[in-house]
């Protein structure tokens, strides 16, 4: 498997304080993974999610992405990178209030130029996949919180990014919404082969990953591999995980 | 205490966005002190309006101004309350009382009055003091500055009184909003706008028709005599055309354009583009919440842009038509031998006579014979005709020769309509127009029989003009011929008039030489000066003109705030969504072309509109209820050009700004 994106020693300090939010972090991920980072609040999580999508840049080290170094980047070239490689899926859904579902879901692929036909067939596709297709013609606030939020997987998927970006997407959902949006990005995972890499700090969400990241203090202190045992095991081991690094607290 | 320094720190850290707040009231109350100022000044009413009318128009301008500035300042309340609605939430959710939060927002309004009032009083006094000076040069008054205070201190007790009234009152309002809307309404006030908007096909057709149909009742006025406007009458005519226009407004902003919008987005060519696809359901999604303000302005616009263009133009027009009713500097009819020399010797002690040209013109009036003769020929020769009721003329044509014509457009400086004539032949003639006759027909043509010594001498009209090289009071009905027949006439019996004009730079714009003259020639009604009728007409209009100014100004300044503050929140509020936009990819490039995009459209809808509204108007008026004296010239519609530019210009302005601060807010570097 290819890699698809690498992490070296990836540093971030905001001000003068001296006190990194990320302190010489470094990973890989490969084509095709589905990766779950995982970590208390302010343990550098969402600073990691903003360096690594080109929103923000670190203090230090190097991040590459489809062999691509952000560092070369300017302001043009950073926004086309997002438009043509990064999906992003939020957990207050952030979809456009005044689009419709169908627009909502079309506008990456305007930004990427695609005819009109190509577009709808696309959308249509994906909305039958994601369950949302008797949605399309309604605005995002006649839809409950789950529809919206498989709205905007199918926003940030439908383009086929190389990487999608997952923050805490199951953070306002119900459990059955949230189940329901974990097996869509799960299934997107299996049959697209979509890469995820997903924040969390909910172990039942990471346990659909299929290898998480645990920070603390901006470095990465645990990397728990789910190797072929079943969800359930997989999730056990991360609570048991978690636990003990929260009485360690 | 403890709210007040709430108060203070809240404007403080929030400075950049009440800035402009601030500065919108100080405007608004410099523009209301100035007018204050001005109404209350005596030295310089005393001198502009001998009659009271002056003072009568101020008291009806004053009350409009009044209602501005509280529709104004209430308008831009509304909208900063509902801004910070979640905020007093907040307080109240920590426990503060609704009385403590309403003591708050009152702190926080007198904190700004107060510093508008300041700069406003400061600034007003300024606008006002130039007012008075510009007036003083434009109309050549004697003022004595000193006599003016720079602060007119009852002014100054009107304006505060005034303010403070109306922060009262929107204190009175705040207070009944905060107390009849809940706690959970206050927290989640925001985004209370969220219903579905319904196209109402019909009322989009219908607003679509009406303002066509109002524009075609508009343009029905070239029919002339035919027209609705003539055979209905012009007030029911014009009412119902106003109606259709405004009712069709309000219905084309609210029903047509949204309507328009959606049904555009079935061209998927140009929806499914970057900019578009968020672009037109952005629109459709804004007139949802902001129809009523964008109808408001527009129509505010529109009475503003035809009102200043229709005064530009009745302020223009009579001055330009000075050219024809007095066409010399000077001119008068010699009624005994003796004139001529004294008004030459006048004359002389004011310029040196070579710089003064004096050419006398001896008029013949000749009978004539036709199928149909021009009204000209017969004009001003029944009471009722004329203003003055003395002067009737007799019935007939007025002769003068070619070689007169030529040196008199010469004197006038008129060399441009010299170089188109060419030599007349014995049988042709010039005639020359009062003005066009009102059903487009022309003379040109058609054959006159002159009665020249007892002979009925047929003469073929080769054209018609409006270049009359004398008065009106002079002569109607002139005729040019050419100098053959001007010498045959000459010959014979017909009876003479004699003018005498003069003309010269070194004369042009002296009253004392008027005066002068009017006394020499005995209040003669023949007398008449260029300079003088300008300068006649400058001092009767011009004060209405300033009066009408202090209204457009002011709103101006409000439609501005309002287009601004409005943009301004629905930008902010959507700030999210441009957050995601760039984060799929958006460049800050194509953000600030959203943005653009949108902003000129809220701002080009009052726009086009008000000018739409203004030159149908404006047609109307120019054809219906003014005189024709100069005919279809494009140069009668430069004040009404220049009305238009200024006003693009102050909203380009305003665009520019709007667009500035939004992108600003929006987009990070």
């Amino acid at each position: 498997m290819n890699t698809l994106l690498e992490a070296k020693e990836v540093t971030k300090i905001y001000g003068r304080s001296g006190h990194p939010s990320l302190n010489k972090v470094s990973f890989r991920v490969t084509e095709g993974e589905f990766i779950g980072i995982m970590g208390a609040s302010g343990s550098g999580k969402t600073t990691l999610l903003n360096v690594l999508s080109t929103i923000d840049t670190p203090t230090s080290g190097s991040i590459r992405i489809n062999n691509v170094n952000l560092k070369s980047l300017n302001h043009t070239s950073a926004a086309d990178f997002r438009k043509d490689n990064l999906g992003f899926i939020f957990q207050e859904y952030f979809l456009l209030d005044s689009l419709t579902i169908r627009e909502n879901i079309s506008v990456p692929l305007t930004l990427q130029k695609l005819p009109p036909q190509k577009i709808e067939s696309m959308v249509r596709s994906l909305a039958e996949r994601f369950g949302i297709a008797s949605q399309l013609n309604k605005y995002p606030h006649e839809l409950s919180g789950g529809q919206r939020q498989r709205a905007s997987a199918a926003r940030a998927i439908v383009k086929k990014p190389s990487i999608l970006f997952a923050d805490e997407p199951t953070g306002a959902l119900d459990s059955s919404s949230a189940t329901e949006l974990l097996n869509t990005l799960y299934e997107a995972n299996k049959e697209l082969h979509t890469t995820i890499l997903m924040v969390t700090h909910d172990a039942y969400a990471a346990s659909f990953a299929n290898r998480i990241l645990i920070f603390k203090d901006g470095c990465i202190i645990k990397e728990l591999m789910n190797q072929g045992s079943s969800r359930r095991a997989f999730y056990e081991s991360i609570a048991a995980e978690v636990t003990k690094l929260d009485t360690a607290r | 205490m403890y709210t007040l320094s709430i108060a203070f720190k809240n404007l403080r850290k929030n400075f950049s966005f009440y800035a402009l707040y601030i500065l919108s009231v100080s405007l608004v109350i410099t523009v209301y002190f100035a007018f204050t100022s001005f109404s209350m000044n005596n030295v310089m009413l005393e001198k502009i309006s001998g009659d009271g009318r002056v003072e009568s128009m101020c008291r009806v301008i004053s009350v409009f101004l009044i209602a501005f500035v509280i529709f104004y300042m209430s308008y831009s309340n509304r909208f900063f309350l509902r801004r910070r609605t979640k905020e007093l939430g907040i307080y109240a959710l920590l426990g503060y009382r609704k009385g403590s939060i309403l003591s708050l927002l009152i702190s926080e309004n007198v904190i700004i009055g107060i510093g508008s009032l300041i700069i406003g009083l400061v600034l007003g006094a300024i606008m006002h003091k130039g007012i008075v000076y510009g007036t003083t040069i434009l109309l050549d008054l004697s003022i004595d500055n000193s006599q003016i205070s720079f602060f007119n201190l009852s002014a100054i007790a009107n304006t505060i009184v005034f303010i403070f009234g109306v922060i009262f009152v929107m204190a009175l309002s705040n207070a009944r909003f905060l107390f009849k809307t809940s706690l959970m309404d206050l927290v989640r006030f925001e985004k209370s706008a969220e219903r579905k908007m319904k196209f109402r096909k019909i009322s989009a057709i219908l607003g679509f028709i009406l303002i066509i149909v109002g524009y075609v009742l508009a343009l029905d006025i070239f029919r002339g005599a035919d027209s609705l406007w003539f055979s209905v009458g012009f007030y029911p005519t014009g009412l119902m055309t106003a109606m259709s226009i405004v009712i069709g407004t309000v219905l084309f902003i609210a029903s047509f354009l949204p309507f328009a919008v959606e049904k555009s987005k079935q061209r998927k060519k140009t929806f499914y583009t970057e900019i578009r696809i968020v672009t037109a359901p952005n629109f459709i999604y804004r007139i949802r919440s902001n129809a009523k303000t964008l109808i408001m302005l527009t129509l505010l616009s529109a009475a503003t842009l035809t009102v200043s263009s229709v005064m530009a133009l009745s302020l223009f027009y009579p001055i330009a038509a000075v050219a024809r009713i007095a066409p010399s500097e000077l001119e008068f009819r010699i009624e005994n031998e003796r004139q001529a020399d004294d008004v030459k010797l006048l004359i002389n002690q004011y310029a040196p006579e070579d710089l003064v040209t004096f050419i006398q013109t001896d008029i013949f009036k000749v009978s004539a014979s036709a199928e149909r003769l021009p009204i000209e020929y017969s004009f001003g020769t029944s009471k009722g005709d004329a203003d003055n009721e003395k002067i009737l003329r007799e019935e007939g044509f007025e002769c003068i020769s070619y070689s007169q014509y030529t040196a008199l457009l010469q004197a006038q400086d008129r060399n441009d309509i010299v170089q188109k004539l060419s030599e007349l032949q014995d049988d042709e003639c010039i005639l020359v127009k009062y003005q066009p006759n009102s059903d487009g027909s022309d003379e040109t043509g058609c054959i006159y029989s002159l009665n020249i010594n007892n002979n009925s001498i047929p003469f073929t009209v080769r054209e018609t003009t409006l270049n009359n090289p004398i008065s009106f009071a002079n002569s109607i009905g002139t005729i040019i011929v050419s100098d053959n027949v001007y010498e045959r006439i000459k010959a014979g019996t017909a009876t003479k008039v004699s003018i005498l004009s003069i003309n010269g730079e070194a004369i042009e714009d002296n009253e004392n030489l008027f005066e002068e003259m009017k006394s020499l020639l005995g209040n003669s009604p023949y007398l008449l000066g260029h300079s003088h009728r300008v300068n006649e007409i400058m001092a009767a209009n011009s004060s209405t003109f300033l009066l009408i100014a202090f209204l457009v100004v002011l709103f101006f300044i409000a439609t501005g705030s309002i287009l601004y503050f409005n943009n301004i929140s629905a930008v902010s509020d959507s700030k999210a969504d441009y957050e995601i936009l760039s984060k799929m990819g958006y460049t800050n490039r194509k953000l600030k072309r959203i943005i653009k995009k949108q902003i000129l459209t809220f701002f080009s809808i009052p726009f086009l509109f008000g000018l739409a509204d203004c030159i149908f108007a404006t047609i109307v008026y120019k054809t219906g209820l003014m005189q024709n004296l100069l005919g279809n010239t494009i140069t009668l519609y430069f004040p009404t050009m220049i009305a238009v530019a200024l006003t693009a210009s102050i909203y380009f302005i305003y665009y520019f700004i709007t667009v500035h601060t939004c992108c600003k807010t929006v987009i990070k570097h």
